[in-house]
């Protein structure tokens, strides 16, 4: 008797969201990516199609980064005065399929640098590199609102993904967005409520869902990451079986940045442990490759320390 | 399909007499559902409540336990696909491969490679479970050997991996009484490989090449009165496992089609040891219940292991973080001090907003049992004699020079109190929000 | 230990204390209610008093600026008398006022809690007389046969013989007292006496003997005893009339705001005995008002039948509280034995009766057992819900065959409290708000005249108006850059103004910030998420639901509409949701009339099945979803998206 295989119908479908523009299509790109797209879970071809692989953004600071890992300076000590040559690095060396440059140069405890400048930077990263490029803010609300509205503008046409539009910030991102057609990544403090709420929010501001990108914020490994890890199965499950359209979005995660949060003894604990922290592997890259989690996200492998987002609601 | 609370109130007496615990008849039924209590509590069910009961309760997943003693491993019994909708029970047991054909120096070396594989995580003890012996030769004696010396110098249980029963029969007659677990039962030798398990009462893997071989021979094995089985699926690709573990989760689940309501078993081998770790992080992911490694890198199992705690842990439950104090940044005896609960998300809460204001401090965590500050206020397990009993038990004051402790601004009715409790103690009353921590660090906070 | 007078102004009320004593004690014992949210911890700053005359000692707060400091203010709770003083308590730092006489009543939310209460009595005459008419105390008139030689028995044997003439009742009791007076009374009076009957614990005890016929004179008051309100109804047992009902402020409020303060308050030294003298002021109070009102004598009262959350009820019994906010959770008693109401201090007749209607756990007392009744929820086969809105949100599911309930902690929003503007539903309070596409406002104030600020349910009014007009987006933030002066920036952020300073009764602009906004939306989150938990937890959905009956602060005015706009209330058919105001009194009221309808509320009690959701897993989930207007998931409110255009 031939065994009759469960096979999920799904009604649901996560957007396509294309990021970067060529010459013909109004930017100066060389390449662009595409991410999304599935009609069902991960990695089951045989019920639903997942059209776009994972691609993999490298983050790049527009200021030199003080205390980040020796094993993360390493590769990229040389250039990492000058973002335009570091992104051209992980492009030209490590096969970055994007460029995420963090714009901390603006961020007040690492030299509040004016507007002008922080856009001018901007623009060398552009002129550096061909493929597309992520943009975020210094993540202060009040930096963010003056410098990513000016970057913005600078961009315009090169269809970047710009972040982070929060739910206590999201209005002067959104609207610099929605004039100069880039994406926008909905930052939530892993809470799916949140989540959906910050792209009701976007979307009810007249921003076109299916450019939208959620970040569900990434717990490490041992900090978290099963929030993460749920938050993700469950939008998908609303997407797809509920036909969710405010969830249905590609899914970015900064696994780098988190996984680098372990602290300094962990870090040597785990040298000890025989681990060589070489290039651009992090123990993030171990995780990666969870099936429900790798769909449309972008593992930004070298990454900060950097600010961790998640604020429990403290009833 | 799991019965609701109500669905199992209907069946109960409904006298509310309170002889099984719970105050009220739905109470008990709320306890059943969740599968917290038994129904053996209830003096007054009627048989043909307890027989509907009982019926709808058999687990679609069996559970098989393999090894005995401390160390024995349980896998199956589970009743959902994703944690989320309740949690996942039996951790996915690792199990590191061992080839029979080792010289005595490489095995003695693989065991105390094996015996190193045990951390302590936040505060537990997380380790692999199952060593997998691998007959190479058909050498009766040899496997029988190793499988003896590796039970015994790892006390681990065993998966004794051969095709040719005499060999398996050759180390079940050393190491049978330990129930270890047969590997595996396949289409030609399943009947021999069968009356192994029932003469040793051990648990038995089935390998079949697909889905529907598998149910085939399960039920076949089945017939012969076995009952304790693990299933392997016989794929080795990556992808293919995930659709196979998928599917027997699945039809178990969805369809209670008992043929494939085993737990399952997976090989993540693989040459790149990179690779390996992450085919195992998926198998732990979805839904196998034993994978098996050859890498025996710390690196590569710590990870491993931190992830199947991970996903397994209750999402149901509140985390908790130890309650001690927390450095965060390169702190001082000038450092200022702040308290807070141990619930994980108020922890982490807060070690991210003194990271983010760059201010190193001291975070003074007290045991609520996992509860947010104001809940924990309002069951009074956040009280000016907690906090002042985490101060003295934790030593602060050793660690600090100045005398101020920042009180979280949601329970700022405890400062006259809390300096009472806590004499030459100044409390200074913090943001409500953990988020004004950087501004007030930045800004306010002197010693 | 020397004595020192303090006078507080404007009223001149006087009060002799110890040296030493602080004002916020002094103030209380003068029978002057000054604000004071924290307890007298000297945190929330709200019971500032100004220094006329005489010497104090104050602690340093960090709640006063140097300016006031000057002027002579300081924290009444922080502050201890030296000398004699006199002291001004500014309009800010009073409780509103001590008693609302019916009349006032009528303007008020308590006017609301009144004839609401009145229009049921018509609504569920049905209902009520479900009940066999059998109070908790009765009165006979007895003509007793004078003994003779053959007709020799006792007294009280004859008295006995008599009454159960009336009816089968097997077991009676008498205490000594009422024994010693009998043979006396019974020849003084001719053989002609009223006996009143009282029913304790499943036996009648013949209460007292009077003279002559006294059984039309037989009433009971039916208290709700709220954290926030004490409402008291006179009644008469004989005919069921109510004749009037009044209200008051609980003047434990001194002590704290929530009774999470309140427990934690009656730990400290002489703390239980303050809040108990406190409440039990305040219900002889209401009695004394309601009796003199009409022409009646303590003696009268022969009932007194109470419905209280389990904190008010273990306070009003003078039993230690601090057993229910403690894991895991529970009273000291859930059903209290009818006592006499003199024992807790009650004055009514001496011997009269007191009892306090059953709870289930720490969070659901005797007011829920006590509105679930009233409802109805638990006499008919439809599954209905019932929704007590108050500083907690009490919430019971259930139909006639299974009750659960559970309490979610809302916070005193709705009840004006916590809120910038916020004032209880009395005089000058916004209630009803409009605001047009232009931003421009109308509005609408208890008592017709000008505004002083803005109660519960103009708080349900300005959000939805609010949301509508699109000045807030869906997570209650307000958009900047509209063009309308009554957006502006204010201390806290930013704020729509309502009404303006010249517009207001007092000094300043009327407003709504964006603070208070994100306030109001987590009190009601957390009654939606509370409601949302036990339907899911039973495997039901909104649709399921015959009956939502809300009962609690706001229920004459709410906006039905309104309230689900924001998310409050589920989206289901209107005509299904249905306001019965005060259900606590209604539900007392219903049990001292009825021995009954008491058995009903223990049968209730006994039978409910209490969830605590601060273990709840899905909790925070449905809470953090419900922090959103109406709510994250628009499915859940079709007719809110269609009305927004969603």
């Amino acid at each position: 008797m031939p065994l009759e295989l469960v096979k999920e119908e799904w009604m649901g479908k996560i957007s396509e969201v294309t990021i970067g523009a060529t010459k013909e299509e109004g930017g100066s790109r060389t390449s662009v990516v595409t991410v999304g797209g599935e009609t069902g879970l991960s990695f089951l071809p045989s019920e639903s199609e997942m059209p776009h692989r994972p691609v993999v953004a490298m983050e790049v600071w527009d200021v030199v980064p003080e205390d980040w890992p020796e094993e993360v300076v390493k590769p990229f000590k040389e250039v990492m005065d000058d973002p335009a040559r570091w992104s051209k690095k992980c492009v030209d060396e490590y096969g970055a399929d994007l460029i995420c440059l963090r714009l901390q140069s603006a961020h007040s405890d690492f030299g509040n640098v004016p507007v002008d400048k922080v856009s001018e930077g901007v623009k060398k990263v552009l002129e550096a590199v061909g493929v597309p490029l992520i943009i975020l803010g210094p993540g202060q609300d009040d930096r963010d609102n003056e410098v990513l509205p000016r970057c913005s503008e600078v961009a315009k046409g090169e269809k970047c993904l710009f972040g982070d539009a929060t739910q206590d910030n999201y209005k002067t991102l959104v609207a610099a967005c929605m004039a100069d057609g880039h994406n926008i990544i909905g930052q939530s403090p892993i809470d799916i409520n949140i989540a959906k709420q910050v792209n009701i929010l976007i979307a009810d501001m007249g921003f076109p869902l299916e450019r939208i990108v959620i970040d569900p914020t990434t717990g490490g490994l041992g900090y978290g990451l099963e929030y993460t890890y749920s938050i993700m199965e469950r939008a998908r499950l609303a997407a797809l079986g509920a036909g969710d359209k405010t969830l249905a979005l590609p899914i970015i995660c900064r696994v780098g940045q988190e996984a680098w949060r372990a602290s300094q003894g962990k870090r040597e604990r785990f040298s000890r442990l025989g681990h060589s922290f070489g290039t651009g592997t992090s123990v993030g890259s171990n995780y990666s490759c969870f099936p429900s989690c790798s769909r449309g996200r972008y593992p930004h492998h070298a990454s900060s320390p950097g600010r961790g987002k998640c604020e429990a609601d403290d009833r | 399909m799991a019965l609701t609370g109500l669905d199992i109130y209907k069946q109960l007496p409904k006298t509310n007499c309170g002889e099984c615990g719970s105050p009220t008849c739905l109470a008990f039924a709320m306890q059943l559902a969740a599968k917290k209590t038994s129904l053996d509590k209830c003096p007054h069910v009627s048989e043909e409540g307890r027989a509907a009961l009982e019926g709808a309760s058999a687990p679609p997943i069996k559970l098989v336990t393999i090894g005995a003693g401390e160390k024995k491993v349980e896998i199956g019994n589970e009743t959902v696909l994703f944690r989320h909708e309740e949690t996942f029970y039996h951790e996915t047991a690792i199990a590191i491969a061992v080839a029979d054909n080792l010289s005595d120096d490489a095995l003695e070396a693989k065991i105390e490679e094996i015996k190193k594989l045990h951390f302590e995580r936040v505060g537990l003890s997380i380790s692999i479970n199952l060593v997998a012996i691998r007959d190479t030769e058909g050498n009766q004696e040899r496997f029988a050997k190793v499988a003896e010396r590796i039970e015994k110098e790892t006390g681990l249980s065993l998966i004794l991996i051969s095709q040719n029963p005499e060999v398996m029969k050759a180390a079940l007659q050393v190491c049978g009484e330990r129930r270890p677990l047969i590997y595996a039962a396949g289409r030609d030798n399943y009947e021999s490989m069968a009356r192994l398990a029932k003469e040793y009462s051990c648990p038995l893997a089935v390998k079949a090449e697909g889905l529907e071989e598998l149910a085939e021979l399960t039920q076949k094995i089945a017939s012969l009165g076995v009952a304790d089985l693990v299933l392997d699926s016989g794929a080795r690709d990556l992808l293919k496992m995930i659709s196979d573990l998928t599917q027997i989760r699945r039809l178990a689940l969805r369809k209670s089609y008992r043929p494939l309501g085993y737990p399952t078993l997976a090989f993540a081998s693989d040459k790149n040891p990179y690779q390996e770790a992450a085919k195992a992080s998926v198998c732990v992911a979805k839904y196998a219940g034993i994978v098996v490694l050859e890498g025996t890198e710390p690196w590569q199992v710590l990870p491993l292991l931190t992830l199947r705690q991970n996903i397994y842990t209750d999402p149901q439950k509140p985390i908790q973080v130890e309650p001690k104090t927390y450095e965060v940044g390169n702190v001082t005896d000038q450092s200022p001090v702040l308290v807070t609960t141990n619930f994980s998300l108020t922890y982490f809460t807060v070690e991210g907003d003194i990271e983010a204001s760059k201010v190193s401090s001291f975070i003074v965590v007290v045991d609520t049992e996992g509860t947010s500050v104001l809940t924990a206020w309002a069951a009074e397990k956040f009280t000016a004699e907690s906090i002042a009993a985490a101060m003295k038990s934790q030593g602060v004051e050793d660690k600090v020079s100045h005398r101020k402790l920042i009180l979280p601004g949601f329970v700022a009715v405890l400062s006259g109190k809390l300096e009472e409790a806590l004499p030459g103690w100044e409390i200074l009353v913090g943001p409500r929000e953990s988020s004004g921590l950087p501004a007030y660090l930045k800004n306010t906070w002197k010693t | 230990m020397s004595e020192c007078k303090v006078t507080f102004y404007p009223e001149g009320k006087s009060v002799t204390v110890e040296k030493g004593e602080d004002l916020l004690h002094a103030a209380v014992a003068a029978r002057v209610y000054i604000n004071s949210s924290c307890g007298g911890d000297g945190v929330c700053g709200r019971c500032r008093v100004i220094i006329k005359k005489g010497e104090v000692v104050s602690d340093p707060t960090g709640r006063l600026s140097d300016g006031e400091r000057e002027k002579g203010y300081c924290l009444a709770c922080r502050t201890t008398v030296k000398t004699d003083v006199d002291v001004e308590v500014p309009p800010e730092s009073r409780l509103e006022e001590e008693q609302i006489l019916t009349e006032e009543a009528k303007v008020s939310r308590l006017a609301g809690l009144y004839s609401r209460a009145e229009e049921i009595e018509v609504i569920s005459e049905g209902k009520e007389s479900l009940f066999t008419h059998s109070p908790l105390a009765t009165k006979v008139y007895l003509e007793l046969p004078p003994p003779t030689l053959q007709d020799n028995i006792s007294d009280l044997e004859r008295l006995y013989r008599e009454i159960r003439r009336g009816g089968d009742i097997p077991i009676m009791q008498t205490g000594l007292a009422n024994v010693k007076r009998l043979g006396h009374l019974l020849r003084e009076s001719n053989w002609r006496v009223t006996v009143t009957l009282g029913k304790r614990n499943g036996t009648v005890e013949i209460v007292f003997v009077e003279p002559g016929d006294t059984s039309g004179k037989n009433y009971g008051v039916a208290i709700d005893v709220g954290t926030t309100t004490v409402v008291a109804q006179l009644v008469n047992l004989n005919t069921r009339q109510v004749l009037s009902t009044k209200a008051t402020h609980n003047i434990q409020a001194s002590y704290g705001e929530d009774v999470i303060s309140r427990i934690i308050y009656a730990s400290e030294k002489d703390g239980l005995e303050r809040l108990h003298h406190a409440v039990i002021d305040c219900i002889n109070g209401l009695i004394s008002s309601l009796v003199q009102e009409h022409n009646l004598s303590l003696n009268d009262i022969i009932a007194v039948m109470c419905a209280g959350n389990m904190t008010m009820t273990h306070l009003l019994l003078r039993v230690d509280p601090s057993y229910l906010r403690r894991e895991p959770y529970v009273p000291t008693a859930n059903f209290v034995p009818v006592i006499r109401a003199s024992e807790a201090g009650i004055k009514t007749n001496p011997r009269g009766l007191l009892s306090c209607l059953p709870g289930v756990s720490s969070y659901v007392g005797g007011d829920i057992t006590a509105g679930t009744l009233a409802s109805g929820l638990s006499d008919s086969e439809d599954i209905s819900l019932l929704i007590d809105v108050g500083t907690n949100g009490e919430i019971v599911l259930g139909n006639k065959d299974w009750l659960v309930c559970c309490s979610s902690s809302a916070g005193p929003a709705f009840e004006g409290c916590g809120v910038k503007c916020g004032m209880r539903a009395v005089k000058g309070a916004i209630q009803r708000v409009e605001i047009n596409s232009r931003y421009e406002v109308k509005y609408h104030a208890i008592g017709e005249g000008k505004p002083r600020g803005i109660c519960g349910s103009g708080f349900i009014d300005s959000l939805s108006e609010l949301l509508k007009a699109g000045i807030i987006d869906r997570s209650g933030r307000m958009k900047k850059g509209l063009e309308t002066p009554r957006l502006r920036e204010g201390e806290e952020g930013l704020e729509f103004i309502l009404a303006w300073e010249q517009e207001a009764e007092g000094d300043h602009d009327i407003v709504v910030s964006e603070t208070d906004i994100a306030n109001l939306i987590r009190s009601k989150g957390a009654v939606y998420a509370g409601v949302s938990v036990l339907i899911r937890s039973m495997g039901l959905r909104f649709e399921d639901l015959k009956h939502i009956y809300i009962a609690g602060g706001f229920g004459n005015y709410l906006n039905i509409e309104k309230a689900v706009l924001i998310g409050l209330l589920p989206d289901i058919p209107r005509d299904r949701i249905h306001f019965i105001g005060n259900s606590s009194l209604t539900g007392a009221r219903q049990a001292m009339l009825s021995y009954e309808a008491l058995n009903k509320v223990k049968e209730i009690a006994h039978k409910m099945t209490y969830f605590e959701l601060s273990v709840d897993p899905i909790f925070m989930d449905e809470y953090t979803a419900a922090l959103f207007l109406p709510h994250t998931d628009m499915k859940l409110f079709p007719s809110v998206g269609e009305k927004l255009g969603l």
